[in-house]
């Protein structure tokens, strides 16, 4: 005879499988994840994210409700902060040590090109919420390998 | 090299090397995992999804990089948890939600024919259990619900996987599994013999 709490867990299971499936076009992103992958470049790591990481009284946000999101690699951070406005999101990013490079803002849907001046400063259009992962290339002329960021969810 | 699809550790060594299939096959084994991660923390369907895809999306960045590639079902239920918290601290989202059940209660409408009753009789006491079952885990500490919800996955997660899914310690996962069924079963059998409340 069957273990009942195997056999209740077994139901269960069926359960979900019937009312909360994965939807098929979320497996099918997750296929597609592979896709994304740029062997060659560095990751800089999540370090740092306020939602997370910061103690419970600096969560009391203020009117901007605005995120910091801090990422690592080798001597360099970038930092971001990102802002709802509505339905969608901006990035205002600082590279340290500061410096110029092109930036590209990946997400499922697209990628969106934006220049770092010379302090390293760089700031995005409205961006749809959801996963997205930045690309830093060298200012053209200047060698040295492209960097992306972990995905973080906007 | 064939790649033995029950194999993780042989996936995930597949994939950093570049192989699509191998990667399908993780993609395969773990979306059910993934999925459960963020069911279990009742995050609305714009949420769950966005942490189901960045999770991914993390995974195939790092690839390369996992330390134990047999236990990375592990490591996608903690990436999955952590874009767990984080979206339900986030702000300028909606609130999670239990859109999902309310989708589901489809509200019974008409008079049906008597054919059409004795037909759908078996069907409708199964519906009706399933209806049953899946409210009363509802009832449940969020605790019991948190953790059957992630036990509930297709394939079926080891307790280390569902331990790194909720941040608890392997070895409570197997006596709180026999305390939460128990209690599943006592809000199922108190409803089917006692008055029913419907709101």
């Amino acid at each position: 005879m069957r273990d009942p709490d195997d056999e209740l867990e077994a139901e269960l299971r069926q359960l979900a499988a019937n009312r909360e499936p994965v939807p098929a076009q979320l497996h099918q992103a997750a296929v597609d994840a592979f896709s994304w992958r740029d062997i060659d470049a560095e990751i800089a790591e999540l370090v740092y994210d306020s939602l997370l990481d910061a103690d419970a009284a600096s969560l009391v946000r203020g009117p901007a409700d605005q995120r910091m999101v801090s990422f690592a690699v080798g001597g360099m951070t970038i930092d971001l902060e990102v802002t709802s406005t509505g339905p969608g999101r901006t990035v205002m990013g600082q590279i340290v040590p500061p410096q110029p490079a092109t930036v590209e803002i990946r997400h499922p849907q697209d990628t969106v090109t934006v220049e770092a001046d010379d302090l390293g400063r760089f700031r995005s259009g409205p961006l749809p919420p959801g996963p997205a992962s930045l690309r830093l290339r060298p200012p053209p002329g200047e060698a040295g390998p492209a960097i992306i960021t972990d995905w973080v969810a906007l | 090299m064939a790649v033995d699809p029950d194999d993780t550790g042989q996936l995930v060594r597949g994939a950093a090397g570049g192989d699509e299939v191998a990667w399908r096959g993780l993609v395969d084994r773990f979306s059910g995992l993934v999925w459960a991660v963020a069911r279990a923390h009742r995050l609305g369907n714009a949420d769950a999804a966005d942490v189901y895809q960045t999770t991914w999306l993390r995974l195939a960045e790092h690839i390369r990089r996992i330390d134990h590639p047999d236990r990375v079902g592990a490591w996608l239920a903690t990436a999955a948890r952590r874009e767990c918290l984080q979206s339900l601290r986030s702000t300028g989202r909606v609130l999670p939600t239990d859109d999902m059940d309310r989708l589901d209660r489809t509200p019974l409408t008409g008079n049906p024919t008597e054919e059409t009753v004795l037909a759908a009789e078996q069907e409708r006491e199964d519906a009706d259990r399933a209806a049953l079952v899946w409210q009363a885990l509802d009832r449940l500490s969020a605790r019991c619900r948190e953790l059957l919800r992630l036990l509930m996955a297709s394939p079926p997660p080891s307790y280390a996987e569902v331990a790194a899914g909720l941040e608890l310690p392997v070895g409570s996962i197997g006596p709180t599994r026999a305390r939460c069924l128990q209690r599943l079963r006592e809000e199922v059998g108190g409803i089917t013999g006692g008055a029913s409340s419907s709101n």
